[in-house]
């Protein structure tokens, strides 16, 4: 008998959280905590201690799959790429939609992107950091000039407020919650911002339970009143922003006043001016923490960026305990975006509009060119074109990514992959979405591979292989080189190891160039790394704002916007969508783990009291949800904690799809669909 | 021959170990893998670096040169993985290093039929208390201005935390902090080893550390105290194989370590006193636990950690009595577990160290375990007397033997009795 620990990182939420693979006899049995772990120092959440389940569940792929007389069939490695290299050979680059995943490892992501670039010539490529903190990474970029998470989970332990907006990090993202409560326990005040009594907004001292689509209001309002009474750090706004003057004339405009902001966000003044008095008290000692309430928007971006503003403002930029710190949805969707899995930017955020760094890429990979000058498809686009003009792209390739489960409207998205001429989905189960492939490719999940991942605090850490995937099952980047090679292309993916990856990768990444494996041992890197000697950053912005004109902060005026659709007579409720401790967005990991699936079964509509009152809704009783895009059954939670006029869905069961319903309106900037506010409205199900 | 009650200086004759204070240890684990008496040995070597203990399941005797040298920052409970992933010894014979509460630990897993004893060997190691290891490289960066990379020792010795490490000119050097001052701070062992009384494991075979070593074998030889039949067969076993040299403890040892035991289990008894007054009495104390648990994500470390639990069909996890899937789950889910376990409580610590909302669980059972101990008599981990709440009729339980036709309340390491 052979039992060892392996230690990794874990494959769900951005907190990047460390536990040790008990593997006996080759085969993972458990998970142990590793208190040695710098995040978490041993402690998980269920998705930690239960979520290793699917690892060895019974119905993983072990063989590619090919549809032969429509149906999908096991077939070998060498009849799967024959069929890929044929297929992807019919194409023209802008015919092709390549969707990477953060759920992947920093190598994968890179490998993903380079071939999409190099091999399929395209430049549509992106992955699921659209459907979460895109708005992040565009809002933050543009005012800040970085768009990661300006400070480090351990600044949120010595805030003194920590104001949070947007996230239920008690459920999201527990281990961050943790440091919170530790400001808690050490006197801090903590602020929630969030149309339901979450159990985040629970251990709150202020719950300001704002009405969905309002955030901009509400932030605006409190700049006006900073301004008004003078608590600007005059010396930060001053020596380090641009654009004050056009920021002040917008926010002081009387509709930002607190009596008309209590209207529109429906809170009592008392609240407002409590924030701001702690905001006063707390200046240089305040982190706002933001999630998907605010990016899922179609003022995403804006969102984002006046909680940028209100902290410029302050000064809190830049300072221990402070910053803005956005609690990224996805294990590794930091490291996705990083390495360049998106459509206008390659690795290290070159843009692709910049020629001189298309050639600096083009010339690092030994190739003649590379897709620039013009961004491509981000996954809404690819959606839509292959929805609505299938002439236009007919052949998309999607690693680890479920877009019938995990995109707003389902319905359109079914047909859009039903469109699709020809499928590749790269994946560990076969999914909602792999019906539709034409060929299915058998990955490996992140106890099977070597690799490093990304967490919210730009944390560089390592996943370590416990165990063999299954069966024929082959790491992510190596199906790629081996379809590469397939086409002719195999003398630009010569890596034997991930770290070869790893290494190719750094030469291209500025953040990443001073990281190495031996490095990672540890306590991980926070990039940015520039050099070997460099021990990496845990605070940005300290001095400037590197990459903005004159190294300051741009200020910028942002009106408050209603949601895209509103509620109305028809659809009179608000609906907001969101994740559960319990599950992982689509499902298909921890729906496999018994006790995550004990708790958490399946879907639930949440309904105050009052509504359901309304309505005629008993508490489990199954109802009719509805949307003008369509409806789905589902069982009523009727709780106190939701505010009135406002439903709560979890996203993540393909029996009771919110998405079936949601809205596919999305941020002009980001393209983050709004997945946290439509228009809804129920009725009884028929006997 | 030795026997119970017996003790030496000890130290290996194998120039490969690299033990603490003679190696006998290492030199008595190797013996007993080498001779076959055990077919694997449990206890933890150095991960990443000497703050990260990592549990090694150990079949290569070679291996075990790895393990040498203690690690004050193993705050792991070894007898679970025992139940976990060694079927309980059932079949396999294991020898486990034990601190205090690993060795109560076992005693508690073995009364429930989790844990076959006949197949373990415990070799106790002396434990003055252990502190986590993230929490210690925060302490050293802060609180002693000194990098916790540049650090390659750290103990417990005369009522201080002593590290040593290279500065910057790359000297040797050493700095130490009363443990008074630094559990003043909030920093220092954790929590549970404050209250902690299970200093010298004799519940073990055998008992070893360096407390008590004195004159010229000071840091050069282990103190054993042969601490049952078993204890006397390994140890001499070891002698007439000839991996340990011993000597007789020298008067003046025995009374340094017999003063060294007192003092820390008065600090024990002491930080019990003053913990569980913080905690308050009654009412209030249940208002500060309600308090507390509110903020459980329900991710049920504490049971999976916990030596005492043990039922196939947790009561926490029965939708009747507490609600699935809602957190912070129903205060039912806390009562369940006071219940369960608080007449047997070990005070190891495990539910507080890994509670991901650092709730002080760990404080909350001891400070129930103590009440019902002065009520009922039961000391928990001391000998194999069942506990107060031994026999379980639950109606639950008698449904589920019905339907499966079993006449085990539980599983046992046992199996089914005939």
């Amino acid at each position: 008998m052979e039992i060892k620990f392996v230690t990794t990182t874990c494959p769900y939420c951005g907190s990047g959280c460390s536990f040790n693979l008990v593997v006996k006899d080759g085969k993972i049995i458990d998970t142990q905590p590793c208190q040695r772990g710098p995040v978490n120092e041993g402690k998980l959440c269920p998705k930690g201690v239960f979520g290793f389940e699917f690892i060895n569940s019974p119905d993983r792929l072990t063989t590619p799959l090919v549809r032969k007389n429509g149906e999908l069939v096991p077939a070998s490695w060498d009849e799967a790429l024959a069929v890929i290299a044929e297929n992807f050979a019919k194409y023209q680059p802008d015919e092709f939609a390549v969707i990477s995943s953060a759920r992947c490892c920093n190598e994968d992501n890179y490998a993903m992107q380079k071939f999409a670039r190099i091999v399929l010539k395209t430049p549509n490529i992106d992955h699921c950091a659209r459907l979460c903190h895109a708005p992040t990474v565009a809002g933050l970029a543009k005012v800040f000039g970085s768009g990661a998470s300006t400070n480090s989970f351990d600044d949120l332990a010595i805030a003194d407020l920590v104001f949070i907006i947007g996230s239920n990090n008690f459920e999201a993202h527990p281990l961050a919650a943790r440091r919170i409560m530790q400001a808690k326990e050490k006197g801090a005040h903590i602020i929630v911002c969030d149309p339901r009594r979450t159990p985040t907004a629970k251990q709150a001292e202020l719950h300001i339970q704002h009405r969905p689509g309002t955030d901009i209001q509400l932030l605006n309002c409190l700049m006006k009143n900073i301004i008004e009474n003078d608590w600007i750090d005059h010396d930060f706004v001053e020596n380090r922003t641009l654009g004050y003057e056009d920021l002040k004339a917008c926010v002081t405009q009387d509709k930002y006043s607190i009596e008309n902001t209590a209207k529109v966000c429906g809170v009592p003044e008392e609240s407002i001016k409590q924030a701001l008095e702690w905001l006063h008290e707390c200046q240089h000692k305040t982190a706002f923490v933001h999630c998907l309430g605010i990016t899922q928007h179609t003022v995403g971006v804006d969102n984002v960026r006046s909680i940028a503003f209100v902290q410029t403002l302050l000064g809190n930029i830049g300072k221990p305990g402070c910053g803005v710190n956005a609690l990224r949805g996805q294990n590794n969707v930091q490291g996705s975006c990083d390495m360049g899995a998106l459509p206008n930017v390659y690795a290290g955020y070159f843009s692709v509009m910049n020629p001189d760094l298309a050639k600096k890429v083009a010339d690092y990979w030994g190739v003649e060119s590379i897709p620039q000058g013009k961004l491509g498809l981000h996954i809404p686009e690819m959606l839509d074109t292959l929805y609505e003009h299938p002439d236009q792209v007919k052949c998309m390739y999607l690693m680890g990514e479920n877009p019938v489960i995990s995109d707003p409207n389902s319905k359109m998205v079914e047909q859009a992959m039903e469109n699709c001429e020809f499928l590749v989905v790269q994946d560990i189960f076969e999914t909602e979405t792999s019906r539709y492939a034409d060929v299915v490719l058998p990955g490996s999940c992140y106890a099977e591979e070597d690799g490093t991942q990304t967490n919210a605090e730009r944390r560089v850490q390592r996943f370590r292989k416990a165990q063999d995937a299954p069966g024929e099952s082959k790491l992510d980047w190596e199906i790629m080189k081996m379809i590469a090679e397939k086409m002719g292309y195999g003398q630009y993916f010569q890596w034997e190891t991930s770290e070869d990856v790893f290494n190719e990768m750094r030469g291209i990444t500025p953040q990443y160039a001073g990281i190495t494996y031996a490095k990672l041992e540890g306590d991980g890197i926070q990039w940015p790394c520039p050099t070997e000697d460099h021990p990496g950053t845990a605070i940005l912005h300290i001095n400037e704002f590197a990459g903005m004109p004159e190294g300051k902060a741009a200020l910028e005026a942002v009106e408050h916007r209603e949601p895209a659709e509103v509620v109305d007579e028809e659809y009179p409720i608000w609906l907001t969508t969101g994740a559960t401790i319990w599950h992982w967005p689509s499902g298909s990991m921890t729906r496999r783990c018994e006790q995550l699936d004990k708790d958490a079964p399946t879907a639930w509509l949440e309904i105050n009291v009052k509504d359901a009152e309304k309505y005629g809704v008993k508490d489990g009783e199954t109802v009719v949800l509805y949307s003008r895009r369509g409806e789905v059954e589902v069982a009523a939670r009727v709780i106190p904690d939701i505010k009135e006029g406002v439903f709560f869905m979890p996203f993540h069961f393909t029996e009771a799809r919110a998405n079936l319903v949601t809205n596919t309106a999305y941020d002009p900037v980001s393209r983050t669909p709004e997945f946290k506010v439509c228009a809804v409205n129920i009725r009884k199900k028929e006997a | 021959m030795s026997a119970k009650g017996d003790m030496f200086y000890a130290w290996t004759t194998d120039a490969g170990i690299k033990g603490e204070c003679g190696g006998a240890v290492t030199a008595i684990l190797k013996n007993l893998l080498a001779s076959g008496t055990v077919d694997m040995v449990l206890t933890v070597k150095k991960g990443v670096d000497v703050y990260d203990p990592v549990p090694a399941f150990i079949t290569d005797p070679a291996e075990l040169d790895k393990c040498a040298g203690s690690l004050h920052c193993g705050t792991l409970l070894l007898p679970k993985l025992i139940k976990k992933y060694l079927g309980g010894a059932k079949e396999i014979k294991v020898a486990v290093t034990c601190k205090g509460c690993d060795a109560k630990a076992m005693y508690e897993l073995a009364k429930r039929n989790q844990i076959n004893m006949d197949n373990v060997v415990m070799i106790g190691l002396n434990c003055g208390g252990s502190i986590p290891p993230m929490q210690a490289r925060r302490m050293i960066k802060e609180k002693y201005g000194v990098n916790p990379d540049s650090v390659f020792k750290e103990e417990i010795d005369k009522g201080q935390f002593i590290i040593e490490y290279t500065d910057e000119n790359g000297a040797h050097q050493t700095k130490g902090i009363k443990i008074d001052e630094l559990e003043e701070e909030g920093l220092g062992r954790r929590k549970n080893c404050q209250r902690c009384e299970t200093k010298i494991p004799r519940q073990c075979d055998l008992a070893c550390g360096n407390w008590g070593v004195f004159g010229e074998k000071a840091g050069k030889a282990t103190f054993v105290e042969v601490c049952s039949e078993k204890g006397a067969a390994v140890f001499d076993a070891a002698v007439n194989a000839g991996v340990i040299q011993t000597a007789a403890p020298e008067a003046k040892g025995l009374e340094i370590r017999a003063k060294i035991e007192k003092t820390m289990v008065n600090m024990g008894k002491k930080g019990q006193e003053k913990q569980f007054a913080e905690l308050g009495e009654g009412q209030e104390r249940l208002e500060k636990i309600m308090r507390a648990t509110s903020k459980c994500i329900k991710c049920y470390s504490c049971i999976e950690a916990c030596p005492i639990c043990y039922c196939v069909e947790c009561s926490t996890k029965k939708p009747h009595l507490v609600r699935p899937g809602i957190v912070p789950p129903d205060f039912m889910f806390q009562m369940i577990r006071f219940a369960h376990i608080a007449d047997s409580c070990v005070n190891c610590g495990q539910c507080t160290e890994l509670c991901p909302m650092d709730i002080p669980n760990s404080l909350f059972m001891h400070a129930q375990q103590v009440e019902l101990e002065k009520m009922f008599g039961h000391k928990p981990g001391y000998d194999m007397e069942l506990p107060v709440l031994a026999f379980a009729e639950e109606m639950d339980e008698r449904a589920r033997l019905n339907a499966t036709g079993s006449d085990m309340i539980y599983e046992n390491v046992f199996g089914q009795e005939e």
